[in-house]
């Protein structure tokens, strides 16, 4: 069980607490010695695709408990099974004082969350400031209720051997070429393939932008008012039905592991996802002469540009501060401890742009990965945009996401289920009952 | 603690025995029972009856995950009905569950009067079909995935290579096709169980009823129909119902395979549930999308109740 316990204060006492303040804040993590001792801290994470960056959190719990006093447990769990542990959390009130989140959480959960404004706000001023879509993550009702932790980019993964073949020296830059090279691709029989399954994370990154760049959107920016039957979604929609007779079989079935698989054995010449498939093949290179040639003939591109401009959807991990938490003082130095500068930015330049802190000032850090091949995830990272958009990530956006809404919308019109008039009047009229349902609460 | 008086020796007072309240308590059958039950009942009240009735007060508030909520009567079931995806959920479930019970049953009661044979290596064999039983639900799933994918489905590479088909099928692509795979899988799960009871069943006919039919003249067929039926029945329904509540409320195999995809042509009541309930947070109707599943639950579970006590006062 977690608990605080009350020191007696002392003049010691109240100079350590005092020094963090005294001292530029965030360089070291300087604990208030004695304050946190026997307290207990339980963190809920799941596991980061770069394994260095989980051992570095588990290091830091290690030092900071070592430094503070206090007993810091991480207990991890795999994707879902961590969204279902902190709703549990969430709902008791009880098992855990903070943990790793996504970018819905902070709206869903934000009557349960502490308010960490000031921590907030002090990162923002020793990293250059908060991106936009940071703050529109983490802050409820002008309040910072949760802290980034980072975005993992979504790129364009693609096969420049193939695309050469084809006639294509780079990655399309609009929507039109894409189409175009899609076709030539196919006829090669070296075809791109989009995820159209309920794939948790590629559904989302892979088919949001398709939706903005033609300038479509879900919600007005009161995040109530359904705005997705436009002229803009049909026509994205008709772009997907067109482009989707070009894409390898079965991409409606795709599940995030999908798109890697098909990419990696050479059956797919392009598809979206983080930089995992390099990053996996690049370690597997020096043993697989397969990995080898791929690492060497892929590259990772930014999404095309729509009639309405370049945008892209990231997966966005948070910490969440549980309001429940008896340790209040335990999560702040933790937080503190977590976004110092002797660790985000080691901690963010050993990720190689798996994750990167949504931090401004970072595009002037040494915390870029130096391979060339992920030089691109510098630009990628400032294109993030959050669904439920033109509103902010309100609970109705995230049920849109978690039901595939957006998704099914353009699968429906690519497989002829409906057309794609059709589809997007489905895809309205579930958007208004998610509305409906969500203006209750 | 109770007195009683004790028959004596002649000539002398009635000795006073002195009884515990245990001694009472074993002396009143009525009293002992409740007593002997009451654990049970007690668990029941706090693992079962508890849960149920705070799901029914889930269903019938708006609560979320970060909202107690309020009392909205049937409003989630009203809004429930109105979507088509819960429409689509519901009839996938019900197809999901006759066809995967119909598969357990015919394979399960075909594999029980093979296994029921003699033959080498029967308990080897016996024990290997439990297999797909006996291994857990998402390492089976997992390999199931492989098998059904679009690009190395090992199906498609036996159905094209041997000539059968000129392309593989698009088993969790196309929207029909995907709940047939899904519920391909689950009767896969299901048959072994199906099989060790039927056979468990077969195994308690004593073989002097089929010997009296043979020297009557029956056939196979004839035995089949009117002695090995009609005593089997009984396990056999009782097997059945349990395939049904388990198929009916079945979620891990729906969720490995598909998370209801492609296009919600294979959510099940369960996996809806989780994904509005837990995934989105919006308790209230998570918990309407299960408890939908109650009446036919409900129906099954009485029937097989009175069955049990027909057969035990008889």
């Amino acid at each position: 069980m977690t608990q605080d316990r009350q020191p007696r204060l002392t003049r010691r006492r109240v100079l350590a607490a005092a020094a963090p303040a005294l001292v530029a804040p965030l360089a070291t993590p300087a604990i208030a010695q004695g304050a946190l001792k026997g307290t207990r801290l339980t963190i809920l994470a799941g596991q980061w695709y770069v394994p260095e960056t989980n051992t570095m959190l588990d290091q830091l719990a290690a030092d900071l408990g070592r430094d503070s006093g206090m007993d810091i447990k991480i207990e991890r769990f795999a994707g879902d099974e961590l969204m279902t542990k902190t709703a549990a959390v969430i709902g008791t009130g009880r098992g855990a004082d903070m943990a790793v989140g996504v970018e819905f959480d902070t709206y869903v959960y934000a009557a349960k969350l502490n308010d960490v404004t000031d921590l907030a706000d002090e990162i923002g001023r020793t990293y250059g400031g908060w991106m936009d879509v940071a703050k529109a993550t983490s802050m409820v009702g002008g309040r910072w209720k949760s802290l980034p932790i980072g975005q993992a980019p979504a790129a364009w993964n693609w096969r420049t051997d193939m695309f050469r073949a084809a006639g294509y020296e780079k990655f399309p830059d609009t929507f039109a070429d894409l189409l175009t090279a899609a076709k030539a691709l196919h006829a090669k029989g070296t075809p791109i393939g989009m995820t159209l399954g309920h794939a948790s994370g590629d559904g989302r990154s892979t088919n949001y932008p398709v939706l903005w760049a033609f300038g479509g959107k879900e919600f007005e920016a009161d995040g109530k008012t359904v705005a997705i039957n436009s002229p803009a979604t049909l026509a994205a929609v008709e772009w997907y039905k067109e482009i989707y007779q070009y894409f390898i079989p079965g991409t409606t079935a795709w599940l995030d592991p999908d798109n890697n698989q098909a990419f990696l054995a050479g059956k797919c010449s392009a598809t979206v996802n983080v930089n995992t498939i390099y990053l996996a093949s690049r370690t597997a290179a020096a043993t697989d002469p397969s990995r080898k040639m791929l690492v060497e003939n892929m590259d990772h591109a930014l999404w095309p540009s729509g009639p309405a401009g370049r945008f892209a959807n990231y997966n966005i991990n948070v910490w969440l501060p549980f309001a429940s938490s008896p340790n209040k003082a335990g999560q702040r130095e933790f937080l503190k401890a977590w976004f110092s500068r002797g660790f985000l930015p080691k901690w963010t330049k050993t990720g190689q742009s798996y994750f990167i802190p949504q931090l401004a000032g970072f595009d002037r850090e040494d915390v870029w990965p130096d391979d060339p091949k992920l030089k691109i995830f510098r630009e990628l990272n400032k294109l993030n945009r959050l669904a439920g958009y033109a509103g902010p990530p309100t609970p109705a956006a995230a049920e849109a996401v978690n039901k595939y809404v957006l998704v099914d919308m353009f699968a429906k019109a690519c497989t002829g289920q409906l057309s794609p008039r059709d589809s997007v009047a489905w895809a309205e009229k579930e958007y208004q009952q998610i509305a409906r349902r969500r203006s209750r609460t | 603690m109770a007195h009683t008086a004790a028959p004596s020796a002649p000539g002398h007072p009635p000795r006073v025995v002195r009884r515990s309240l245990a001694t009472d308590l074993i002396d009143h059958e009525q009293a002992l029972g409740y007593l002997l039950v009451a654990p049970v009942v007690i668990l029941l009240l706090a693992l079962v009856a508890y849960p149920f009735a705070v799901a029914i007060g889930y269903a019938l508030s708006d609560r979320t995950l970060a909202d107690p909520g309020v009392f909205v009567g049937l409003e989630n079931f009203e809004l429930l009905w109105e979507n088509q995806i819960y429409r689509q959920t519901l009839r996938n479930t019900f197809i999901f569950t006759a066809g995967s019970v119909a598969l357990r049953l015919l394979l399960g009661v075909g594999l029980a009067l093979l296994l029921n044979e003699s033959f080498r290596f029967r308990r080897l064999v016996r024990a290997a079909i439990l297999l797909p039983w006996i291994v857990p639900t998402v390492l089976g799933t997992m390999a199931w995935l492989w098998m059904f994918n679009p690009n190395f489905s090992v199906l498609n590479y036996i159905l094209v290579h041997s000539g059968l088909m000129e392309q593989g099928l698009n088993w969790l692509t196309d929207p029909n096709l995907a709940l047939f795979s899904v519920l391909l899988v689950n009767a896969w799960r299901g048959v072994p169980f199906m099989a060790i009871t039927v056979l468990a069943g077969l195994q308690a006919i004593p073989q002097d009823l089929y010997d009296a039919s043979s020297i009557d003249g029956a056939g196979k067929l004839q035995r089949f129909r009117y002695v090995t039926l009609p005593l089997v029945m009984p396990v056999l329904l009782t097997a059945l119902v349990l395939s049904i509540i388990w198929t009916f409320s079945d979620f891990g195999i729906v969720y490995g395979l598909t998370k209801g995809g492609p296009m919600n042509a294979t959510h099940v009541l369960a996996t809806l549930s989780y994904q509005t309930g837990l995934a989105s947070g919006n308790i209230g109707e998570g918990a309407a999308v299960a408890l939908t599943m109650l009446p036919v639950l409900l129906v099954l579970i009485i029937w097989q109740l009175r069955r049990i006590r027909r057969s035990t006062v008889a």
